[in-house]
């Protein structure tokens, strides 16, 4: 037997041993469990049975292969259910570990081993023929037909074998049947034994498996020559410090520094090796697997040079092979299939890999039969691995995505190359563990893409710094959602109790809250603003005393801390007396998701995000489920890793699905959509010291500080210089009857881009962002520039119309507009039905129409907006329609004109102040054509010009 | 001669002897890797009581253990200047926080005695004997036990 490449058999013996010590510990708890099977560990010793056979088969070792194969038979019966692990088959299987071992340990020599000793008793096993007499009904019997895979590969008779099979004994080493079998006794009497030091066999394994690592010269050399820096700049160190010269420890400090660094990405290099090190070994797989299967197949090979962590190539290995068996075995039809459905004969795999936004992805494809998500919906719900009402809540996609369920294999019939169902479920556990990803994308007929996505290293990863109970955690990148501070004055508006959880709305949205420190059980502690320190914080509930549903929330508290929030100054002037009103009672949430599961955790403080090393914790810790590890911070202090998954597992936030929480969570979410109607998001700000100010805040586009000193007058005109160019600064007092912008020092520029120009509105702080259902009065303070008032936490409020401000400045920019606005080719102008319930945002809307030339009909709700459309149905145009209005509502509209078939292609454009996803989605389904944002003009008039256009 | 000299030899060990509340305990000091005095440590919430938290030492993160406390003697109070003898257990470097170092004591093996019968409890099972000196008794503790975690 020739073995052409040593790497790879290398590689093959240390799985293939490592996978052996595994089996034997959990075939000796499988057996503990007797009748009472754990699924997970007989898929996993069932997987390692199933990689050592595909590995053995590729290096053409058949003994180990053969062997291996019948384990694996025998282990399938377990997993189904169809055979009670007994003492007596638990050795056999022991027996034939044990045997594999020596084969692989003597690879060379293993195809001269002779089997048949183990072959005999695995397959009397199999077949049904009882090994033990004691068990008169033999588990093999019982409904076959759910294992068809199975049956109809071996069919089980249900006739029992004549033949006691305790004759296979396994302390017999004789092929042939001894007549006298001995005390059986003796059968159960090994795997105690056995049972104690299987961790230091494990422990014996893994030290084995250490190699050596193969580093290019060149890379030692510029290795050897940073070190030999590194020794220069430690002498230049001592120097500097015997001499007390501080002037020069900064440039030495910033030498070691950048040593260092570059140190870091040497050795860091010397851990990366090209993928090619583990796709070389493919075109012998598939060569192989082609002829044994009479495919003709090509295997194409892109990105050999992609590198990738040591560690990941390594554990890598195992699901590319499967995925590409899978691929030639399932994948590609036979050439005669393949000519009948009109495509070449020659079937290509393709392996790719590149690098893409800091991840390397992998991608096999096959131009084969392609995955048919019905096929694998209906395959699912017959292998009871889904209910038929969850396949049909699935999209193709995901559907396609059911072959990484464990236990799941589509193939007809079992075969030597894959088809037990384990093959993608080990891809799933391996790419899990190594931080990737999998996804699937097929169509019929065409084609499967299996995409992988991997992280390059998995030593160094990003992570937001959080502080809690005055100590310092990290949260892997991978789990940050986005960071949500709450400030004081809305933590009462914001975070709610449902039952016993604490929720937060976010966009529309409720996210459970979970706070770190209660997970974790620390005392709860909040971080003092004014005293820089973290002090034991009493409250018992977040949302205790200001929340909704709690009756001390007295009109009198409300009123002390409104008052208290908005005559604050930034100066510090506020009271400190009750610290709940200071902003040191602000919420700091992260959100933080792992998979579907998202969920806000609240710390202390937010601090910088940073790249970590990830070191693992002692043994000692590892019963602490809430850490993935630790690290040591620039400080030289330790940070404890956060576990995202874990810390809501130990929160009790397993799932937000079919929890009695969950379904309280969304009926409080429904409710709260309810009431949410005509929210506004909106960023106060003032110019004068007096006057507060308010613009949408969908408009802003950002807001920068700066100083008096920036602001350069040319040409009469204020300008700042800002990302390379001037931008003209407005204030309101230039348009509108206001006080005049304070003469501050610090400024601050809130930028909007309108008519795609940019502008910036000089204004003073404080400024804070807020969602309100606003109530405007429109008539009393309306003027040039301000569209009407609101009130704010109790202050009087202007809500400034930057269009009109920035028009009233500079027509000329919208000049180009105006022409190709007013468009009326017949003659006829426009109409625009728009269906609004709020007063405010129906006569801005009207407004914005008819400056652009339209006629406009209004409604104030949905069914008043129906009958109007059926009056002028020759004339409308366009229908623009709020989503919240009572009698009907925007979707219900929307629906009842769609049902109409006069209006099937009437443009109806849904206004929104919040435009959540479900939201819009719902709208498209409904009917909708476009959604835009209340307020935002320009866009809004664009689409409204658009529809026009098109009409006309 | 030279064999009763080799022979001695193999027998000595030297103890390094320390404090763990009022007990003197002693264990092989070529066991150790070095012995360092309390240093920042960052608290671990959840973790065992014994645990009191990890520590920094040249990049490698240890675990500590307040002896006193996994002996069950109470806990070690940590203004008195304890030290933290870090020992190398299955490839992991753990420390072992004692109130105070005491000397380094030659003693031959043949000479330890099994620990006495009345010591029992949670104690007992971590010391493997004991050894007189002239004036004091010093506990040979086994660190692997004392290490190894409790099943659960």
């Amino acid at each position: 037997m020739q073995i052409e490449d040593d790497e790879i058999l290398q590689g093959f013996i240390e799985e293939s041993l490592e996978h052996l010590a595994d089996i034997e510990n959990d075939l000796l708890e499988i057996e503990e469990n007797g009748a009472d099977i754990n699924e997970d560990l007989v898929n996993k010793v069932f997987r390692a049975a199933h990689s050592i056979k595909g590995g053995a088969g590729f290096m053409g070792l058949t003994v180990i292969q053969d062997l291996s194969h019948v384990t694996e038979n025998v282990l399938g019966l377990i997993r189904s259910g169809k055979l009670i692990p007994t003492p007596e088959i638990i050795n056999v299987l022991l027996q034939a570990s044990d045997k594999l071992n020596t084969m692989i340990e003597d690879v060379s020599n293993s195809n001269e081993y002779d089997i048949e000793e183990h072959l005999i008793p695995l397959n009397a096993i199999f077949n049904g023929e009882a090994l033990q007499p004691q068990t008169d009904s033999a588990p093999v019997e019982e409904t076959p037909e759910t294992v068809e895979e199975i049956v109809e590969e071996v069919p089980i008779e249900a006739v029992p074998a004549p033949e006691p099979a305790v004759e296979k004994e396994p302390e017999v080493m004789v092929p042939t049947p001894v007549p006298e079998p001995p005390p059986q006794a003796a059968a159960p009497a090994p795997p105690p034994k056995k049972a104690a030091p299987p961790a230091v066999k494990k422990a014996a394994a893994k030290v084995k498996v250490d190699t050596s690592i193969r580093v290019h010269v060149s890379l030692l050399d510029s290795l050897m020559t940073l070190a030999g820096e590194l020794v220069l700049s430690r002498n230049q160190l001592l120097q500097t410090i015997a001499s007390d010269d501080v002037r020069n420890a900064e440039s030495v400090g910033q030498r070691i520094d950048l040593i260092t660094s570059e140190l870091q990405e040497a050795i860091m290099l010397t851990r990366m090796q090209p993928i090619g090190n583990v796709f070389g070994k493919f075109p012998r797989v598939v060569r192989d697997l082609s002829s044994k299967l009479k495919k003709d197949i090509d295997l194409i090979i892109v990105g050999k040079d992609v590198e990738l962590d040591k560690t990941i190539i390594e554990s890598i290995n195992d699901p590319l092979t499967h995925l590409v068996r899978n691929s030639v075995d399932h994948g590609i039809e036979l050439p005669a299939d393949r000519v009948k459905a009109g495509k070449l004969a020659k079937g290509t795999v393709t392996l790719k890999a590149y690098h893409a936004a800091g991840q390397v992805v992998i991608e096999i494809t096959d131009d084969g039969k392609g995955l048919d998500g019905e096929y694998l919906g209906e395959a699912a719900v017959d292998k009871g691995l889904m209910t038929a009402e969850q396949v049909a809540a699935m999209s193709d996609k995901e559907k396609v995505n059911l072959i990484l369920l464990p236990g799941f294999s589509t193939a007809k019939e079992v075969t030597d190359v894959s088809g037990r169902g384990v093959g993608m479920d080990v891809v799933k556990t391996n790419l899990d563990q190594l931080g990737g990803q999998v996804d699937l994308i097929s169509e019929v007929g065409v084609g499967t893409t299996i995409s992988i996505k991997l992280p390059l290293t998995l030593a160094i990863i990003p992570c937001q710094i959080i502080m809690t109970g005055g100590e310092r955690y990290a949260i892997p990148q991978v789990n940050l959602e986005e960071l949500l501070r709450i400030p004081a004055s809305q933590v009462k508006n914001r975070v709610e109790r449902v039952g016993n959880a604490e929720v937060v709305r976010l966009r529309g949205n409720l996210l459970p809250l979970i706070r770190l420190s209660d997970v974790l059980n620390i005392d709860r502690t909040y971080y003092d603003t004014e005293e820089d320190d973290f002090k034991k914080d009493r409250r018992e509930r977040i949302s205790d005393r200001r929340g909704k549903d709690t009756l001390l929330t007295t009109d009198g508290e409300v009123d002390i801390q409104t008052q208290d929030e908005s005559t604050a100054e930034p100066s510090g002037a506020r009271s400190i007396e009750d610290r709940r009103y200071t902003a040191s009672s602000a919420l700091n949430i992260v959100v933080v998701s792992n998979g579907s599961l998202k969920y806000g955790l609240i710390v202390d403080k937010l601090q910088d995000s940073e790249e970590i090393v990830i070191k693992p914790l002692g043994k000692h810790l590892q019963a602490c489920k809430g850490y993935a590890g630790a690290t040591i911070m620039g400080d030289g202090r330790i940070a404890l890793i956060l576990d995202v998954a874990n810390l809501a597992v130990m929160a009790e936030l397993t799932s937000m699905d079919g929890t009695d929480r969950a379904s309280e969570v969304a009926q409080a979410a429904e409710e709260l959509v309810k009431s949410q109607k005509d929210k506004q998001a909106l960023l106060t700000f003032r110019s004068s010291e007096t006057e507060q100010f308010a613009v949408p805040l969908n408009q802003v586009e950002r807001i920068e500080k700066i100083k008096r000193s920036d602001i350069e007058e040319l040409g009469g005109k204020r300008v700042m210089q800002y990302r390379g160019g001037s931008i003209s600064l407005l204030a309101i007092d230039d348009v509108a009857t206001v006080q005049p912008i304070a003469d501050h020092d610090d400024l601050l520029v809130i930028i909007f881009n309108i008519a795609n120009q940019i502008v910036g509105l000089l204004a003073i702080g404080p400024i804070d962002a807020l969602e309100i259902s606003m109530s405007i009065d429109d008539t009393t303070l309306k003027q040039n520039g301000i569209m009407g008032s609101t009130i704010i936490d109790g202050q009087t409020t202007m809500l400034v119309d930057i269009f009109e401000v920035v028009g009233t400045l500079f027509p000329e920019w919208f000049e180009d507009q105006e022409i190709y606005e007013v468009e009326d080719d017949n003659g006829k102008t426009p109409v625009i039905l728009i269906a609004e319930d709020s007063n405010f945002f129906r006569n801005q809307v009207k407004n914005y129409m008819t400056e652009s030339g339209y006629d406009v009909i209004e409604g104030e709700d949905g069914a008043i907006a129906w009958e109007l459309l059926q009056e002028h149905a020759d004339d409308v145009t366009i229908v623009v329609t709020d989503i919240e209005m009572p009698n009907m509502n925007g979707f219900e509209l929307t629906e009842t004109i769609r049902r109409d078939p006069r209006f099937s292609s009437i443009p109806i454009i849904a206004l929104t102040t919040l435009a959540g996803e479900e939201d819009v989605a719902k709208g498209k389904a409904v009917g909708v054509d476009e959604y835009h944002i209340k307020l935002d003009k320009e866009k809004l008039m664009a689409s409204v010009h658009h529809y026009v256009k098109q009409l006309y | 001669m030279t064999q009763t000299v080799q022979d001695t030899n193999q027998n000595l060990v030297e103890l390094s002897t320390f404090l763990v509340g009022d007990a003197l305990c002693g264990m092989d000091i070529l066991k150790i890797q070095e012995i360092n005095k309390l240093i920042d440590m960052t608290s671990v919430p959840q973790a065992p009581s014994y645990v009191l938290g990890i520590l920094n030492l040249r990049g490698q993160i240890i675990t500590s253990i307040d002896l006193s406390q996994k002996l069950g003697l109470g806990k070690t109070d940590l203004s008195l200047d304890p030290r933290n003898i870090i020992v190398n257990s299955k490839s992991e470097h753990i420390g072992l926080l004692v109130k105070k170092i005491s000397d380094v004591v030659q003693a031959d093996k043949n000479k330890f005695e099994p620990p006495p019968s009345n010591m029992g409890g949670i104690q007992g099972e971590f010391f493997t004997g004991v050894y007189k000196t002239e004036d004091k008794l010093i506990g040979i503790l086994d660190v692997e036990k004392v290490l190894r975690l409790e099943e659960t």
